[in-house]
């Protein structure tokens, strides 16, 4: 009962392959997907994405980007994949603190700075558990 | 009749000349076959966002952002140059200068403010010759420029987008049509316009007419998503294109100049050896003369 899938960034085809199912860290929270699921377009948040493939559990940080279910296929556009493995939750933590310290005086800056704490969260959310 | 030894050191030089427009050339083909990868693997990655795009709009979601609103009037705009750091590659850059001055003086016409970012040393140093000021320069894009790095330019220029700073973005480089065939352009990135190419819609619609998708959370919300992920795309696409684009005016440029070498050391062998050759016959004929003379 497997379900294949492809992570995307504009530089390479990250990951191509065939799992078990897997969790996606969508815009509003994690969304599970497995073979039969119904065709979808999601817009994805910064956070976890977990392959339970037949060798365990494999986990990587999604930087937000778009997710398409169709014909037990799933793709995913995002900036960039990295696996949790190679996070560091200090340096996540210090990206969590320089957000949280930027200037939000004009709306554009509130929006950067809104953005920018997700993404440091998602990052040390997904640093600190790696699997 | 040219000296026989300096024929012979000029020879030699031409061919170290040589070695080097081969390793060049060398080095050019192994990049641009790097180059070429790196553009194959975005225009996957911009498929699937075309796809999304015409799946959103056969769902009936509404195309609509600032983005890809034509502003009524267009105080300031930016250009951006995309030239290459070397030389040594044809008529890759005074391609890119030769259309940068026409789309400028265009651009005075219409345009109030006009500001101008380059990219490369050869460009920066063909537009402060030409006279134009500069604002933005960036040297460190080489044959694979990273995501991450022009990602953060795309959203400098969002911002200024957004606030007004900027009403229009110009980007100025060669599109890689085929290898055989790379053509300097002028592309408006903003305001972006039409997202999808038609053909493409028509094509992906009608196979997928049939499907229909969830949206989460909602259509709207993933199109204020897509839009400037397409705008960040598209200028990694033209930073790409530039980049492979620059590979193979390089490789063709250092094919020329191995080939034009070549036939310089066989030029100058057949002038050597001639030469060589008059050198003997006038020093047996000294002999001879010598000797006739001793006789006498």
């Amino acid at each position: 009962m497997a379900i294949r899938c492809v992570v995307v960034t504009p530089e390479r085809t990250e990951i191509d392959r065939v799992v078990q199912e897997l969790v996606l860290p969508m815009y509003d929270g994690e969304l599970g997907v497995r073979r039969g699921r119904a065709a979808m377009i999601g817009r994805l948040g910064y956070g976890q994405m977990r392959l339970h493939t037949d060798t365990g559990i494999e986990s990587y940080f999604i930087d937000g980007g778009f997710a398409q279910v169709e014909k037990d296929v799933v793709s995913v556009l995002t900036s960039r994949a990295l696996p949790a493995k190679t996070l560091d939750s200090k340096a996540a933590q210090q990206a969590l603190e320089q957000a949280l310290a930027s200037p939000a005086t004009t709306p554009e800056q509130q929006q950067l700075r809104k953005a920018a704490i997700m993404r440091a969260r998602g990052l040390l959310r997904t640093s600190v558990r790696k699997s | 009749m040219a000296n026989a030894r300096a024929l012979d050191k000029r020879r030699k030089s031409i061919r170290n000349i040589r070695k080097i427009t081969r390793t060049m050339e060398l080095i050019a083909t192994a990049r641009y076959k790097k180059a070429m990868d790196r553009a194959a693997a975005v225009t996957a990655y911009t498929e699937q966002i075309t796809k999304v795009v015409s799946r959103l709009v056969a769902a009936g979601a509404e195309v609509r952002h600032p983005l890809l609103e034509v502003r009524d009037q267009t105080k300031t705009a930016r250009v951006l140059v995309l030239a290459s750091n070397r030389g040594l590659c044809g008529g890759y850059n005074s391609g890119i200068l030769r259309t940068i001055v026409p789309h400028l003086d265009s651009l005075k016409q219409t345009v109030p403010n006009r500001i101008v970012d380059v990219s490369g040393k050869r460009g920066i140093n063909g537009l402060k010759y030409r006279g134009i000021a500069t604002d933005k320069t960036y040297t460190q894009f080489e044959d694979q420029p990273p995501y991450d790095e022009i990602e953060r330019i795309a959203m400098e220029y969002l911002r200024q987008y957004a606030v007004g700073e900027i009403d229009r973005l110009d980007v100025v480089y060669t599109k890689f049509i085929s290898t055989s065939r790379q053509r300097p352009v002028v592309e408006t990135l903003l305001p972006l316009g039409a997202l999808q190419n038609d053909d493409d819609a028509a094509a992906d619609g009608g196979a997928d007419a049939g499907g229909e998708f969830e949206f989460l959370p909602s259509a709207e919300s993933i199109l204020e998503e897509i839009i400037p992920t397409s705008f960040k795309v598209k200028l990694f696409k033209c930073f790409l294109d530039a980049a492979v684009s620059e590979q193979v005016a390089r490789m063709i440029a250092m094919k020329g100049a191995t080939e034009s070498a070549g036939d310089m050391i066989k030029q100058l062998s057949m002038t050597y050896n001639r030469a060589r050759q008059s050198q003997i016959t006038g020093e047996i004929m000294e002999i001879i003369g010598g000797v006739e003379a001793l006789a006498k």
